[in-house]
């Protein structure tokens, strides 16, 4: 008998099963496939893999401004991809010794829930457990646009991130993140890339201000936004601008059509009907501690539909871990309102809090304060005087509260998370005003944008 | 040898009494009249002299414990001083003869306070006065220290009530402790926050209006569910309502019989005695007097209402001793009056008024708190119609009065509204029955509904 049978060997379910092994827990965690899930073998770490090699190529190739001239600067695909490999393989075996370390039992099949403490696996093993947790994740969506399905052009981002020659050209149906991230990636590379989108902005989370800002800096990139896919007729893809009728159907060609609108949850397949846990239109439903309505049973990351974000996931973990393991008084609750975002395009873009549409929908008196990344000696040293960057911070004109703080510009998925800590500890401006930043850091617009407010 | 302090004998009914908080430490120098310790019986609340001079060598009993009277709860002598043999161990049954200072019989300090009310009485409007250093303390940490319970003299706020809100609450952020202090509210005692301090959320959610939105789902907002709460451990005199009211209704067959009577005479003669020359000092006889006397006269005629059920034994009393249910502070308290049936109608009421104000400052004496063999529970000030009382065990019976309310009544082809006053009598059905219960009940709406007359008696 387990304490905790955990689904799913991603950065949900890994961390709670990490959480769990340091907490004496006798843990088993179910993987069907690699350590890591789809953040570390298919998602986060390996686009960040391929986009950290898109950039160097494009620094050797602009290095010009700062006194740097390389010649015959080429990219290969194959060492990019045998590096990216190399980065999976060696953080699996960083996830893999980190469960043996924590005496976590792993194994490698599908599993179904025969019942509430009873977990089925692929190689015929039943297994007993106290407490389950779901953490399946969730998959690439396929929608059915005529002319996708069995169509050699078309992939999605788990294909994509394999391929063996580089495209000419690439048309990406959506433009939300992973759409844009595999945009920024290829167009850097000097692929043609066409993103086609239905709304009328990328990435719906951004700032408002921010957004068109971002496609400004993305120029290598042809936006076609408030288009609608109609078909597929091998690498073209067919679409009708919504708004301007008059402007009629047009078509784009790529030698791959990468389908990015969203990913579909798996929910299935896993015994969920069968044992009753409630599965609402967006996920498992689950509470503040991540359990669902069968006690006992748990469900984390993506296939909550909560937040579909791997450091949510890893969090979710946690709690689910401390609901499991701390007396009622003293266990974490999940909270959403400080969760940062990253966008890993060229450049980054990140936020956290409310954005000043959202705290004005919530009814606040919205104070914000934008400054430029250029203020920063740091930003115009490595990046110039005209690369695009800003900081905004979203205040509560009454409270004082930071709502807030959305960013873009090189390097800002890295500098977040102070505003996280901010937002989380639900500092006032007069009190974020007082840490000290480190000089010269890119970091220090935050602090500059705060003290901007009046 | 040491000087052993023993838990004081309050009145010859209590047999034990919780202590509810150490006022000294072990190590500590005490006078002969130093608090020692605040101590609670299911009624009251007393301060426990020290009766010696000299160091505390021990403690012998936690703070919450309930402790036997007579039985050592700490001991005082000079510093490294031998502590008694047997005193090492907690709650010794074989207690060391009784200490000289603390007389059996004879009750401890009469300096009885609401010292000990440990659960903070919410300040209906918040503006109980504040001592400066319990102003300077709660202004530190963010408190508003009106908000809080007083335990000082006359109510009033001080230190330890500062000290007592902030252990009870979790840490906040800054912006939550402002948010508080905007709405006027307490800060939750706990929070959803980083490593459970209290959000602003909390705050606001602590004090949110029922919304008539729609429900929202598991997944919509970020509403906590089922949100902030606070938990009170039921205990002292909480802890004996609850056992008593478990036991009563676990114990015996309670049935409830519902009846009303006439209230014209009862307002009539409410309303003369109000107007009465002060001099008679007659003005504050209220109706639940009049009703607790005609109670007083009526029970002489039915003595199997007037009883205990102990065991397998029914105690008829020949005397009536009646317990007056009381809303107090610290929850329902029961002062009797004893022979009920001797006194006069002022008498009862005087009584009445003084019981009540003892119960409620905390300075009622165990003995005015025991021997009741029937009992009234009077919420007609409250509007209610009708009610099932709890019985009072061992007691058979207990009635409750409800509210004047007008009731048609027919006189000849027409109708008539009279007042009338509701009257709901719980018995125990194992050892009385609804017949003989329902003619106590019929002569005790006629005694109400003639009340001038019985007066006469």
């Amino acid at each position: 008998m387990y304490d905790i049978i955990i689904i799913g060997g991603g950065p949900g379910g890994y961390i709670a099963a990490e959480r769990a092994g340091a907490r004496g827990q006798k843990v088993l965690l179910i993987e069907k496939e690699h350590l890591g899930g789809v953040c570390l073998n298919w998602g986060c770490v390996p686009t960040k893999t391929l986009l950290n090699s898109a950039k160097t190529y494009a620094h050797a190739l602009h290095g010009g401004m700062f006194g740097v001239h390389a010649e015959k600067v080429t990219f290969s695909l194959t060492e990019a991809m045998a590096w990216k490999n190399e980065v999976i393989t060696k953080l699996r075996g960083g996830i893999a010794f980190l469960m043996k370390k924590f005496k976590v039992e792993v194994v490698s099949a599908t599993a179904e829930i025969v019942d509430k403490n009873t977990v089925k696996t692929s190689d015929g093993k039943t297994w007993q457990g106290k407490n389950i947790i779901i953490a399946t994740g969730s998959t690439p969506a396929m929608p059915p646009i005529p002319g996708a399905k069995d169509n050699p052009h078309v992939v999605t981002s788990t294909g994509l991130l394999d391929i063996k020659t580089m495209p000419t050209s690439l048309v990406v149906i959506g433009g939300g993140v992973i759409g844009v991230e595999f945009a920024s990636l290829f167009a850097t590379l000097g692929v043609k890339v066409t993103v086609v989108e239905m709304m009328e902005e990328i990435i719906p989370f951004m700032d408002k201000e921010h957004a068109p800002q971002m496609r400004k800096a993305l120029s290598n990139i042809d936006f076609q936004l408030g288009c609608k896919v109609e078909k597929l007729d091998g690498g073209t893809v067919h679409y009708t601008r919504a708004s301007a009728s008059a402007d009629g159907a047009k078509s784009v060609k790529g030698d791959l059509v990468l389908m990015a609108v969203g990913r579909s949850l798996n929910t299935k397949n896993l015994g969920l009907e069968k044992l009753g846990v409630d599965v609402g239109p967006r996920g498992i439903v689950v509470d503040e501690f991540q359990r669902t309505n069968i006690p006992g049973v748990f469900a984390i990351g993506d296939v909550t539909g909560k937040s579909l974000l791997a450091h949510s996931a890893s969090r979710m973990g946690e709690v689910a871990v401390s609901a499991i393991v701390d007396p009622p008084e003293s266990r974490q609750r999940m909270r959403y309102t400080a969760i940062p975002w990253v966008v890993y395009t060229n450049p980054e873009a990140a936020g956290v809090g409310m954005t000043e549409d959202e705290a004005k929908k919530a009814g606040k008196n919205v104070v914000c304060s934008t400054v430029p990344l250029r203020n920063s000696g740091r930003f115009l040293a490595e990046n110039g005087a005209s690369a695009p960057g800003a900081v905004k911070v979203v205040t509560d004109g009454d409270t004082h509260r930071i709502l807030g703080v959305q960013m873009y510009g090189a390097g800002v998925g890295e500098m977040i998370w102070g505003a996280a800590a901010m937002i989380e500890t639900e500092l006032r401006v007069n009190e974020a005003r007082e840490i000290v930043f480190p000089h010269p850091t890119v970091g220090e617009t935050i602090r500059d944008a705060l003290w901007e407010m009046h | 040898m040491a000087d052993t302090i023993v838990m004081p004998r309050q009145g010859n009914s209590v047999e034990s009494c919780v202590l509810v908080k150490w006022r000294v430490k072990e190590g500590d120098e005490v006078q002969n009249k130093t608090i020692i310790a605040d101590v609670e019986t299911d009624k009251a609340s007393f301060e426990v002299e020290a009766g010696f001079t000299g160091t505390v060598l021990k403690l012998v009993h936690a703070e919450g414990d309930d402790v036997p009277v007579m039985q050592p709860i700490a001991y005082v002598g000079k510093a490294g001083e031998a502590l008694p043999a047997g005193a090492a161990a907690m709650a010794t049954p074989a207690a060391p003869a009784p200490s000289t200072a603390a007389p059996a019989d004879v009750p401890a300090a009469p300096a009885i306070t609401m010292a000990a009310m440990a659960a903070p009485v919410s300040a209906a409007a918040g503006s109980s006065p504040a001592s400066p250093r319990a102003r300077i303390l709660a202004a530190s940490q963010g408190l508003d220290a009106t908000g809080l319970a007083g335990t000082g003299p006359e109510g009033r706020v001080i230190e330890r009530d500062v000290k007592a809100a902030l252990g009870a609450s979790a840490p906040a952020t800054a912006a939550a402790i402002e948010e508080a202090l905007r709405l006027g509210v307490k800060l939750p005692a706990q929070g959803s926050g980083l490593g459970g301090r209290v959000t602003v959320a909390d705050v606001s959610t602590s004090t949110a209006a029922p919304s008539s939105a729609p429900v929202a789902g598991a997944t919509g907002t970020s509403r906590a569910f089922p949100g902030p709460k606070t938990e009170t451990k039921i205990k002292s005199i909480r802890k004996v309502i609850a056992d008593r009211m478990a036991e009563s209704l676990s114990t015996t067959a309670q049935f409830t019989l519902n009846a009303s009577a006439l209230a014209v005479r009862l307002q009539e003669l409410r309303a003369r005695f109000k107007a009465s020359d002060a001099a008679l000092g007659l003005n504050g006889i209220t109706i639940g007097d009049i009703i607790v006397y005609a109670v007083s006269r009526t029970l002489g005629r039915y003595p199997y209402m007037n009883a205990h059920k102990v065991a397998d034994s029914v105690f008829e009393f020949e005397y009536v001793h009646l317990g007056i249910a009381c809303d107090t502070p610290r929850g329902l308290m029961v002062p009797v009056i004893r022979n009920a049936d001797t006194l006069t109608l002022k008498q009862i009421s005087d009584e009445t008024k003084r019981l009540a104000e003892a119960c409620r400052s905390g300075t009622a004496k165990p003995d005015d708190l025991s021997g009741s063999t029937f009992s009234i529970s009077n919420v007609g000030a409250f509007g209610v119609e009708s009610f099932t009382p709890v019985l009072n065990v061992p007691e058979v019976a207990i009635l409750g009065v409800c509210g004047i309310a007008p009731k048609p009544v027919q006189k000849g082809n027409d109708v008539v509204f009279l007042p009338s006053v509701g009257l709901s009598l719980t018995i125990n059905h194992m050892v009385v029955d609804g017949a003989p219960a329902a003619k106590f009940l019929k002569g005790l709406c006629d005694a109400i509904g003639e009340c001038d007359i019985l007066l006469a008696k």
